[in-house]
């Protein structure tokens, strides 16, 4: 193979327009996690329901890591990883267009729940799954959140 | 005011040598259908095609509360027993039943482990009824999930095992039928769920018993939906396929709980399933 500048130039220019797309959908989720941060803030039902969730939950997305922590039903923070020192209670490993069909308002089968990305082998869940289950209500509503209000469903 | 068609009332049946007082509902005249709840619920699933008139028209439904569920009491001793439903003991309160309300020969629809039993009595029972309708019904699932979950000192079960199955409801379901089918799982007694996924989740009987099911003289109807994550479409078909002559219907756009979580996408399936039932007087002919 023969390497010349121009050949270099363009593949640093491929590089960096994939990274930039890799940036552009870390920061998309991240803004979805923001979203779903201040919805949870004006749907008081939640809150209720959250009331006694006070845990860290990591979101594993396609191997890019956003830890959100909760304190007493609310979001306090939505951290984006790699972190090796932020301790979680149970984490949903995922991939981004499994997840982009989770937050659509009326998703495919299997996509429509956290269990059934399990299910069909696109998620996967990790930790202390009997916290999650019996927080179940409240987490998967939370991450629901995203979908179009006048369509969510638990 | 609008006063429903539904009645309810109680009989008391004798099952493994003692009495229990079974709750049932019922409205419609002629051709009777028994109709089986799923697990963790009870006969208000199927209120809605009770209230049909078109369908009563010309059935007479019936659904009963299995004991410990609904408004069926536990047994005398309850307090100290733990749980469990088999196979052995299901079969022998559907077929109480039957007998007690004197019924000839109806149609056993049931749904989830309502639709296995439906399955195991077209195998060990057939002469009892006239056709099966089995719903959101396979030959066996393993459970993927942990069952104890839902019996346990530090938590509320009935809360938890509403959110599990949430999962199988259908995104299409109307809001407020998905929120009254969780309602029961939320109202289920302590351990009741756990004990019917004890026997819907470890008693694989059913797997060699499919083949001898003799759907010339019983027809057998599976529906499912494609939300149904505990009962996929793939499993219903490996069970249809497993039956000779059996038939399957595939439903896009509904879940586990059809004729509760959205009745009007059920309808015109279970309407379709009783058409394909050849009355008892029409078999002899």
């Amino acid at each position: 193979m023969t390497h010349t500048l121009a050949g270099m130039a363009d593949g640093f220019a491929i590089v960096a327009a994939f990274a930039q797309l890799i940036n552009a959908w870390e920061a998309k989720v991240i803004d979805t996690f923001t979203h779903i941060q201040t919805r949870l803030e004006v749907t008081p039902h939640l809150l209720r329901l959250g009331r006694l969730f006070s845990e860290t939950v990591l979101i594993e997305v396609g191997g890019d890591e956003f830890y959100l922590t909760f304190d007493k039903g609310h979001i306090v923070s939505v951290v984006e990883g790699p972190s090796r020192k932020t301790p979680w209670r149970f984490a949903l490993r995922t991939d981004s267009e499994a997840l982009t069909k989770f937050w659509q308002a009326r998703p495919e089968p299997g996509f429509h729940d956290i269990f059934g990305l399990v299910k069909i082998g696109r998620g996967r869940v990790d930790g202390d799954i009997l916290n999650l289950v019996k927080n179940l209500r409240f987490f998967k509503e939370v991450l629901t959140l995203a979908r179009a209000k006048e369509e969510l469903v638990a | 005011m609008s006063i429903e068609p539904i009645t309810g009332r109680y009989v008391t049946a004798t099952m493994s040598g003692a009495p229990r007082r079974i709750y049932f509902e019922e409205a419609g005249q002629g051709r009777p259908v028994i109709c089986l709840h799923t697990a963790g619920a009870d006969t208000r699933q199927w209120r809605h095609l009770m209230n049909d008139a078109e369908i009563t028209a010309s059935y007479r439904l019936i659904a009963f509360d299995m004991p410990w569920h609904g408004k069926s009491l536990p047994p005398e001793g309850f307090e100290t027993q733990e749980y469990l439903l088999t196979t052995e003991a299901y079969i022998e309160t559907v077929l109480a039943v039957v007998d007690c309300l004197g019924l000839d020969r109806p149609v056993l629809a049931g749904c989830s482990m309502g639709g296995r039993i439906a399955l195991q009595i077209a195998a060990l029972h057939p002469e009892k009824f006239s056709g099966f309708i089995a719903i959101e019904a396979s030959d066996f699932q393993p459970a993927w999930y942990d069952i104890d979950w839902f019996h346990r000192p530090d938590a509320h079960g009935g809360e938890m095992g509403a959110a599990l199955v949430s999962a199988n409801i259908s995104p299409f379901a109307p809001n407020s039928e998905r929120w009254n089918t969780l309602w029961m799982f939320m109202q289920s007694g302590p351990g009741v769920f756990r004990g019917d996924l004890s026997f819907y989740t470890k008693d694989d009987s059913l797997i060699p018993r499919l083949p001898t099911i003799d759907t010339a003289k019983t027809p057998v109807h599976i529906i499912v939906g494609a939300y149904d994550l505990t009962c996929t479409p793939e499993d219903a078909e490996r069970t249809a396929n497993a039956i000779p002559g059996a038939t399957l219907a595939v439903m896009d756009e509904l879940g586990h709980f059809p004729m509760s979580e959205h009745p009007e996408g059920f309808r015109p399936f279970f309407v379709d399933a009783l058409e394909k039932m050849p009355s008892p007087a029409a078999k002899t002919t």
